[in-house]
């Protein structure tokens, strides 16, 4: 039990910095359109995709750093900010769990939460 | 439901003493259906006869039904002491699954282990579902199920090599084994290892009826890899014969699946061989799988295995199965599936575990049922 608290404070202290980051993101994104310009708005498709991409790239780390988590069978589907989670978790308090994960994730707007509790082998 | 008993024992006996409670939960499976198949043997030799199509009850569409006693208590400073004890047995005729000793039947023939947990990994000792197992499981749509999955390949490879089937100590790798020493370490960012040991106990030869494996794995984005060394001494000894600690199984596997979207995809290959002598048993395996989720309750899974012989080019074997599984509750689904294999040579894959099929010839099989938790 002793061990656990200081991690559980750390990735609390992590959520926060992560939250604050995509706070200053989204700021800064928002004051973007102020100088709109022909280059770039014949850009966001790729732009798009890349955010995108970048996005899903994030919320795997996250899982990746929770112990708890195998994300080897959590699909990440990433469109303008809404990540969907499919695929399975070992148990059901998982996939709570990783919807917190992605939620805390910078950039994330919205979890539609796909995720179902795999059957382990032989259970 | 799972029905936890407070560990009245152990209050009872320490009552005085300062210990924390452990908690024993009792669990398990029933799994059962109707199977049809259109060729059948009595047993798995290379030149069984065709005894004909098949109509029956059978247990185990998933996988067999089980029962068992689980517990932990909790020694602090994330450290836990933890014991199973699970058995299978057969819905149909009460009958318990079998055990290392060819035709005895063992009450906790999956597990019968105590181990340790902490921030180092975990510990497990006795007989055991072994690491390779899970790996191939982590790396199979169908989820090395026991209806056309990559255990009844691999299992048709065991039976290639001669595996009576009479007992769980297979010639190439391993479902169970027995005396084994069970580490695997925490994920280190999706990676993780297992290794395993099980000393042979045998009186005069230290190598006698050893195992040893070694299984690495990877999980994240959406990526299962998994990779298996597994060696054998003594392995699926002739009655009568003494263990000299003759290295004569062992596996290689490498194995992927990945999930996007409602679909995962996976893929593998593995070559078993008798290393003490290749002239007797030396066979290649791929495997191919896709599957889909419909909705939370309903998905499908299918499977494609081609197994061959390397000594001999006749020897070869191709399945397909595919299945439907159609969660009722929390607790029970309802599951429909259908296998077909083509057998060449003396291959004789099954499409299902425990029913045999006439060497080769080509098989159908299909199987409707339930699987309940409790």
């Amino acid at each position: 039990m002793k061990r656990i608290m200081p991690r559980r404070s750390g990735s609390a202290a992590l959520i926060v910095l992560a939250s604050v980051a995509g706070w200053i993101l989204a700021s800064e994104t928002m004051a973007a359109p102020s100088e709109p310009s022909v280059a770039s708005s014949a850009a966001p498709a790729s732009a798009t995709r890349k955010e995108n991409r970048a996005l899903r790239k994030r919320v795997y780390a996250a899982f990746a750093k929770d112990k708890s988590i195998d994300a080897g069978n959590i699909g990440v589907g990433v469109k303008d900010g809404a990540v969907t989670l499919t695929g399975t978790v070992a148990d059901a308090s998982q996939i709570e769990r990783a919807v917190t994960l992605a939620k805390g994730v910078s950039g994330v707007v919205s979890v539609t939460n796909k995720l179902t509790v795999r059957r382990d082998f032989g259970q | 439901m799972k029905l936890r008993l407070p560990c009245l024992a152990a209050l009872l006996a320490f009552s005085g003493a300062a210990s924390a409670q452990g908690l024993v939960t009792l669990y398990g499976v029933l799994d059962a259906g109707l199977l049809y198949q259109s060729t059948s043997a009595a047993s798995f030799a290379p030149n069984a006869r065709d005894t004909g199509k098949v109509y029956r009850y059978k247990d185990g569409g998933i996988y067999a039904s089980f029962w068992g006693l689980k517990g932990s208590e909790d020694l602090g400073g994330g450290y836990k002491v933890n014991f199973k004890l699970q058995g299978t047995f057969d819905t149909g005729t009460g009958k318990f699954g079998l055990s290392d000793t060819p035709g005895v039947p063992a009450q906790f023939n999956q597990f019968a282990t105590i181990g340790l947990s902490g921030p180092f990994g975990t510990f497990n000792a006795g007989r055991q579902i072994v690491p390779m197992v899970y790996a191939m499981y982590e790396t199979d749509v169908r989820g090395a199920q026991y209806f056309g999955s990559i255990l009844t390949a691999w299992l048709g490879m065991n039976q290639a090599a001669g595996w009576p089937g009479t007992s769980t100590n297979g010639p190439i790798g391993a479902l169970y084994d027995s005396n084994a020493l069970v580490y695997e370490s925490p994920k280190f960012y999706g990676a993780s290892l297992a290794l395993e040991y099980a000393p042979g106990g045998v009186p005069g030869e230290f190598q006698g009826g050893t195992r040893e494996s070694a299984v690495l794995k990877y999980s994240n984005y959406g990526l299962n890899l998994s990779a298996v060394y597994y060696n054998g001494h003594d392995a699926n000894p002739m009655p009568g014969i003494a263990a000299t600690g003759l290295n004569n199984n062992r596996l290689v596997y490498l194995g992927a699946m990945y999930t996007f979207r409602d679909f995962s995809v996976s893929g593998s290959y593995s070559r078993g061989k008798n290393p003490a002598n290749t002239g007797r048993a030396d066979y290649e395996l791929y495997s191919a799988g896709l599957g889909y989720r419909f909705n939370p309750v309903l998905k499908a899974t299918s499977g494609f295995y081609y197994l061959k012989d390397k000594n001999n080019s006749t020897n070869h074997s191709s399945e397909f199965a595919v299945g439907a599984e159609y969660s009722l509750s929390k607790r029970t689904l309802a599951y429909a599936q259908v296998g077909y294999v083509d057998n060449h040579g003396t291959m004789n894959q099954t499409i299902v575990y425990g029913q045999p099929v006439a060497p080769g010839e080509s098989t159908t099989a299909a199987m409707i049922g339930v699987r309940h938790n409790f």
